[in-house]
């Protein structure tokens, strides 16, 4: 798993690329909730190609953090297989979801 | 005053010292043995050992005798003569100590002892990093310590760091050992407290396994009989706690312990059981943790399933016929995410020889060497090839069908199966 930050007026979009499992979550975690002040937050999984379930968990709890902080947040880029876990665990009304990371910024701002 | 020692002497007690360090792997009595051999090496009336916390970039100190033995002094690095000679890594040898602004003569007044001369050096790894320090204080003839003395630390000094360095090795390891072991215990606690014999009947076959990971999951089945207006069908329910370790282990016997009280406190239907279990799970719940549940109240007598669904993944209905269907997804969040959800209720009935199949997603995703997944198109086509066999064949040849296909690499997540069938009737 790899993680990129790119700063795009009138937000920051973190590009997370590679596998999202229980080995890679604690990392993503980390990377991830210290990003939960921003003001507008795009998480792009673009390039993520599985998520499991302790994945899952991170963007909740990112989601969760970011609206206590009053900021907003979304995904964008869920490849199908992606978005198929989001669905199955009945997330995907959770979060605010755009196909790419332009659509997502707009929808923010 | 006694005359030193001559140099041979030395040499073969600085032999024996390294043999001692040898043959000593538990930390506390390698650091007596250095902090001994150390004094008497290099005939000093004390010694004082400093070992290095990385955590808090600090000497933590081991003194030798008098009254200030026992006493732990934490000297930050950079700050006093051992602080100076952790910081540096050099030898430093001080012969008055009153005379040098780094001494600091508190710790005389505590320990109502009056320091002359210090000799101190660094104890290093076999990669050079810093394991502790050693100070040695007065020697026993009166002089302040000599050139050779400083060699003989040095050697003296090479050898410890290297025996405290396994040391710490050997314990890191056995400290690691006792986490896993104390896991591993959690987790078969709570295996044994999964049913093992189920409500089989003339009309009803049924079986569940769980194959744990070789990290604790937080899988979990369970089947009981119903009670009251339920008289005569079952409960049972799979779930799936997100993560791994011991919180995802313990959220799974809260899920299971509070899945028995509401379908045991006589539930309606699945849906009411599993919002009553996920307003409980919602309450407290900041590392936003969740539980996918598939939970079923089924009736043997006339085949009807009422199910709900909690994110899980649908289980599948065998026919008799060979035909294989999804169970139409209830398609309701998993647990303990928002409170106060409405569960939704479905229903499917089983005809004679059909059967039902709910798992785990460490069936799907168990793994092979080469990181191909087991996949959704092969367990479909297994099933679809097996569904025949009686159930307990089934759940028990698909766990042994999983570990074929991992060829021996240890599973990533627990694999759960349950799966029971409709006899007789019409």
């Amino acid at each position: 798993m790899e993680i990129r930050e790119d700063r795009r007026e009138p937000g920051l979009v973190v590009a997370v690329s590679g596998r999202v499992d229980s080995n890679s979550a604690g990392e993503l975690e980390a990377a991830l909730l210290a990003r939960a002040g921003e003001p507008r937050l795009v998480v792009d999984l673009g390039a993520v190609e599985y998520v499991s379930s302790a994945g899952l968990r991170v963007f909740l709890m990112l989601a969760k953090k970011c609206k206590a902080g009053g900021g907003k947040m979304a995904l964008c880029g869920l490849a199908p297989g992606v978005k198929q876990v989001f669905d199955l665990a009945g997330f995907t009304p959770l979060f605010t979801v755009e196909p790419d990371a332009a659509a997502a910024l707009a929808r923010l701002a | 005053m006694t005359e030193a020692a001559p140099r041979a002497d030395r040499l073969q007690s600085l032999l024996d010292v390294s043999m001692a360090l040898a043959t000593q792997v538990d930390l506390d009595s390698l650091l007596q043995v250095i902090l001994d051999q150390a004094r008497s090496v290099m005939e000093a009336e004390r010694s004082t050992l400093y070992v290095y916390d990385a955590g808090q970039d600090a000497l933590l100190s081991r003194v030798s005798e008098g009254a200030a033995q026992g006493l732990v002094i934490r000297v930050p690095l950079g700050t006093g003569i051992a602080g100076h000679v952790g910081a540096t890594r050099e030898l430093v040898n001080i012969p008055d100590a009153y005379a040098d602004p780094r001494f600091n003569p508190e710790i005389d007044r505590r320990g109502g002892f009056r320091t002359r001369s210090i000799l101190t050096a660094p104890l290093l790894s076999h990669h050079g990093r810093l394991m502790g320090v050693i100070q040695l204080l007065n020697k026993r003839t009166g002089e302040p310590f000599s050139a050779e003395d400083e060699v003989l630390v040095r050697a003296f000094a090479s050898h410890a760091g290297v025996a405290l360095e396994r040391a710490r090795l050997v314990e890191e390891a056995l400290e690691k050992q006792r986490i896993e072991e104390g896991l591993r215990l959690a987790h078969d606690i709570q295996m044994g407290m999964l049913p093992r014999s189920f409500p089989a009947s003339p009309v009803l076959e049924i079986d569940a396994a769980l194959a744990p990971a070789k990290t604790v999951g937080g899988d979990f089945y369970d089947v009981l009989a119903g009670t009251g207006a339920h008289a005569g069908r079952i409960w049972f329910a799979v779930g799936d706690v997100s993560g791994k370790g011991i919180g995802a282990a313990l959220f799974m016997a809260v899920t299971r312990t509070m899945f028995r009280a509401a379908a045991g406190a006589g539930a309606p239907d699945p849906g009411a059981v599993l919002a009553q279990v996920n307003d409980e799970l919602a309450r407290d719940n900041e590392r936003a943790m969740f539980v996918t549940v598939f939970a079923g109240l089924y009736d043997p007598a006339t085949g009807v399933l009422e199910y709900a669904n909690g994110g899980h993944n649908p289980p599948y209905v065998l026919r008799a016929s060979g035909a294989l269907e999804t169970l139409p997804n209830a398609a309701s969040p998993a647990l303990a995410v928002i409170e106060g959800l409405p569960f939704a209720n479905a229903e499917v009935r089983l005809g004679p020889g059909d059967a039902l199949f709910a798992y785990t997603d460490g069936v799907n995703e168990a793994q092979n060497p080469r990181g191909e997944l087991y996949g959704t198109p092969r367990l479909e086509a297994w099933l679809r090839a097996e569904s025949g066999r009686p159930v307990p064949e089934l759940v028990k040849s698909l766990i042994a069908e999983i570990d074929r296909f991992e060829e021996g690499a240890a599973p990533a997540d627990d694999i759960t199966v349950l799966a029971f069938r409709r006899l007789g009737g019409s």
